[in-house]
């Protein structure tokens, strides 16, 4: 009798935990698009953007907070959203610009320059606000005013063609978003949380926990109203926090998530064997979306023998990039041939260094890397070069977080240590890595991206290398810029010209061939050393929503934890 | 009170406050020991997720004052101590201006509910299969219970989890793949509620339980083999006593007692212990919210969880020991 009675129990135990299965919600699946969220949602309960933390990519500026441009990373174009255009005075120190009219609030309030003066001002007063974007408008702006109702004009420090793009286009990652100024009015920006949030977006904040974040359509969003465009077609978009590469991968084989972050190649290729509806950038290698860092060897030129640019040009001789891309990155990525991101956008200025013969091969040419360090004095005595009894020798700092990192740089050490470079990878932990080796200059070579920056103009990526900022070993490399601490007449000259571009409109005709010009320098002294692209193999999923961007639907770029994927968003149609 | 003497008492709570007061200041020092600043940190965070930096050392100099190492060090340390005395370990740096307080106590029931649950699974199935192996007149199917315990023993609980979540939630999908509660229910005391919670931890507490209990079990059976050659056993043999009176009453009460001690010091281990786990799971308890705080070089929450897990694990062999007479008779505490 008590087998029977402990049997009764444990079947309606077993019965109450695998009914919470069948929970009801009240939209459908196929009506709900499902991102991943790489990170956990340590405040749900806060949206104050303004404040550090996973405050904007659980959703909120992907559904809810609509930028005022975005960058298309193909045609480097900005796309009107919630602004219409701008206007920039002859030197590029006052900026006008004009935004769409109809634009609201989901609460109903009018969006109009009021919100972005507002906002803008907060930036600029507050003295307790770190967040990147906020930093980059208080460095940059002057004051701010209203026009009129749809027009603001902002007045910068200095002239800055690249106001727009840099702040409102979505450049990488976000961009400044402008708050309402009906809720914030009289807050204090540095703590209040903006609980519970609005936006225009086309979508509203239902609820959110520390692993996912759920927003609904609002079918009365001003989009639709004003004919700028349709109403999305999913009714729920869901970003739920998925643990890791290995669920992930299976969320996305059973079909319970739609977009999924980064993989590697083998998950990748396991989760399509699964699902056959699962998609990348590419249908064949490399799969992978390059993202906008390329990868790269920092050489610090303070430090004898890497003083010496023929030995750093000897280092880039020797370097096989094919070999990175196959062994290290499994096939996903490509070369770099230039410093800069390969997006179409960058084409015009890849292409003028490339013909004015100042790109990279994708293989190696070590007899010609062993000349010049030959013709510096150095012999091959046995394994590797000695000059007055001392080895030629480096060590690579690199960052241990990411197997990426290290494989990239275990690559390089082989390929060094055969063309006789007594090389060493020296592992560091991430924090260290970004907290003392890179600002501070305590390394020979280490691997980084710090020409990051560039996506649809050359002066972003090459105004990081530039004599201002040079300084001495042991001080801290300004805002992460020429931590290779490249001075001397070929770094002058290549200011010279980087300072010149800095001050040209976008689009100015004669950049290209300034690019080119400034490239000379770089490719002769070779302050750091382009290796290949940076990778994002992004599965995405076409069992309930198809449109998603790839190569060949290459309306934007797919990183949907950006700013940009309202895009994506809107692109996205049922698959039945 | 009666088995506990006033004096011990007394002396014991003072050995658990200093214990406190050691360890807390202990994990105060680790972090500054370490030659890296965490707001140079949190600044290559931003350089490394997006380029140039700008007005970096006016964002330097804010991180410094948001993170309070602007001030002095014994400042610091005053302020951290008198906070952890009221559970105020300051605002976390990596999701501010969160007080840790409210992160701790956001992720501690989960971890809580789903440990504490594993743990008395594990603790009860093993020491009883423990037993059982030893006992000459338990089936024989049990005596295979010690291969078995042994590979499930060695078997990290992240495979474990991997292949439940493989087998039950991806293939079959009889239990969600991540998540502590569903998607669409909200917290609160409902039956809803309670019923996902129950369906979403069901996977992650099998994951640990299969791979636990072989410890109980194994570490039990060598205890009993200590006890089955007892006089005590004998005599109670030899008076005519129930087979299983004797196993219940003279050998598992006799043979259990360093478990119980284990038992006390794992409630502080597995706060943060079941780290992968909870991270493969997206289950947000205690060990994701220690590893992503690691992750991240947030020091508060580092020092808040680690002083919580400390705090735990100290009351926990505090309350043992007391508990020690009521468990075995033969136990007297003495004063001082």
């Amino acid at each position: 009798m008590n087998y029977r009675k402990t049997l009764l129990a444990t079947s309606a135990l077993a019965l109450t935990i695998f009914s919470g299965a069948v929970l009801a919600q009240d939209v459908a699946r196929e009506n709900t698009v499902i991102f991943d969220l790489d990170r956990t949602i340590q405040d749900p309960e806060n949206f104050n953007w303004m404040t550090p933390g996973t405050k904007r990519m659980h959703g909120a500026h992907q559904t809810m907070w609509e930028p005022l441009f975005i960058l298309n990373y193909n045609t480097g174009e900005l796309d009107p959203w919630l602004a219409m255009g701008f206007e920039s005075n002859a030197d590029s120190t006052e900026f006008t610009v004009t935004l769409r009219d109809g634009v609201e609030w989901s609460d109903g309030e009018a969006f109009n320059a009021d919100d972005v003066v507002f906002t803008t001002n907060i930036a600029l007063t507050n003295e307790d606000i770190s967040s990147r974007e906020a930093s980059t408008i208080k460095a940059q702006v002057a004051s701010v005013e209203k026009v009129d109702d749809l027009t603001a004009r902002f007045t910068l420090n200095a002239p800055n063609p690249r106001f727009i793009v840099e702040n409102f286009g979505v450049r990488i990652f976000g961009s400044f978003l402008i708050m309402p100024e009906h809720i914030w009015a009289g807050q204090d920006a540095a703590t209040f949380t903006f609980n519970p949030p609005i936006g225009t977006g086309p979508y509203t904040f239902s609820s959110a926990a520390s692993n996912r974040a759920i927003w609904d359509r609002n079918d009365d969003w001003w989009g639709a109203k004003t004919g700028f465009m349709d109403l999305p077609a999913p009714e729920r978009v869901i970003f739920l926090e998925s643990g890791g590469e290995e669920s992930r991968a299976q969320l996305i084989a059973s079909n319970q998530l739609d977009a999924a972050q980064n993989v590697t190649i083998g998950t990748f290729e396991a989760v399509q064997a699964q699902n056959p509806n699962v998609i990348a950038w590419h249908t064949d290698y490399p799969y992978a979306a390059s993202d906008p860092c390329a990868r790269q060897l920092e050489i610090n030129t303070t430090v004898a023998p890497w003083d010496n640019a023929n030995l750093r040009k000897a280092v880039a001789n020797i370097i096989d990039r094919s070999q990175i891309v196959n062994v290290a990155y499994e096939g996903t990525t490509e070369a770099s041939r230039t410093m800069f991101a390969q997006f179409g956008s960058m084409a015009p200025f890849i292409d003028a260094v490339v013909e004015a013969g100042h790109g990279l091969p994708a293989s190696a040419d070590v007899a010609a890397g062993q000349a010049l360090i030959e013709g510096e004095g150095w012999a091959r005595d046995g394994d590797y070069y000695t000059k007055d009894g001392e080895t030629l020798s480096v060590d690579i700092h690199v960052n241990s977080a990411s197997t990426e990192y290290t494989r990239t740089i275990d690559v390089i050490v082989e390929q060094l240590q055969r063309a006789g470079i007594d090389a060493k990878a020296v592992p560091v932990e991430n924090g260290v890595f970004w907290g003392e080796v890179l600002p501070f200059g305590a390394y020979e070579m280490s691997y980084s991206w710090l020409s990051c920056g560039s996506v649809n103009e050359p002066w972003a990526s090459m105004g990081r290398y530039t004599v201002k900022d040079v300084v001495a070993v042991g001080e801290r490399s300004p805002g992460f810029n020429n931590t290779s601490r490249w001075d001397g007449p070929a770094a002058e000259a290549y200011s010279a010209i980087v300072d010149d571009i800095a001050n040209r409109q976008l689009g100015d005709a004669e950049i290209p061939g300034l690019v080119a010009e400034a490239y000379q320098h770089l490719d002769a002294e070779m302050p750091f050393i382009p290796l290949v692209q940076a990778a994002k193999l992004l599965p995405m999923n076409t069992t309930y929503w198809t449109g998603w961007p790839t190569a060949d639907n290459y309306y934007n770029h797919p990183f949907f934890w950006w700013n940009h994927t309202h895009q994506i968003i809107h692109n996205l149609e049922p698959a039945n | 009170m009666g088995r506990i003497p006033k004096a011990y008492l007394i002396n014991r709570l003072v050995t658990l406050v200093l214990t406190i007061l050691i360890a807390a200041t202990i994990i105060w020092i680790i972090p500054r020991l370490s030659p890296v600043d965490p707001a140079e940190i949190a600044l290559g965070r931003m350089a490394a997720g997006a380029g140039a930096v700008a007005n970096s050392e006016e964002i330097l100099a804010q991180l410094r004052a948001n993170m309070g190492i602007d001030q002095p060090f014994l400042v610091q340390y005053f302020k951290y101590i008198t906070g952890a005395l009221v559970f105020d370990f300051g605002l976390s740096t990596a999701a501010f201006p969160t007080p840790v307080s409210t992160l701790i106590m956001n992720a501690l029931p989960w971890t809580l509910g789903l440990m504490i649950l594993s743990l008395l699974i594990t603790f009860f199935i093993g020491n009883l299969l423990g037993a059982l192996m030893v006992w000459d007149r338990s089936p024989k199917l049990v005596r295979v219970a010690i291969p078995v315990a042994m590979v499930f023993t060695s078997i990290p609980p992240i495979l474990s989890g991997l292949l439940l979540m493989w087998i039950f939630a991806a293939k079959l999908q009889w239990f969600p793949l991540t998540g502590a509660y569903g998607l669409f229910v909200e917290p609160s005391w409902t039956w809803a509620f309670v019923q996902s919670v129950l369906h979403h931890g069901f996977l992650p507490a099998l994951s640990i339980v299969i791979v636990t209990f072989g410890f109980w079990a194994l570490g039990m059976r060598g205890l009993m083999i200590g006890v089955q050659g007892e006089d005590y056993v004998k005599l109670a043999e030899a008076k005519g006593l129930k087979p299983r009176y004797i196993l219940y009453r003279y050998m598992i009460r006799n043979a259990i007692l360093p478990q119980i001690t284990a038992f006390a010091l794992k409630i502080g281990l597995l706060i943060a212990g079941q780290v992968l786990v909870e991270r493969i799971f997206a289950y947000n308890g205690m060990g994701k919210l220690l590893y992503d705080a690691i992750l991240n070089q947030d020091f508060p929450v580092i020092q808040g969880v680690s002083y919580v897990i400390i705090l735990i694990t100290a009351l926990s062999v505090f309350l043992v020991d007391l508990l020690y007479p009521f468990i075995d008779p033969r136990i007297r505490h003495e004063a001082g």
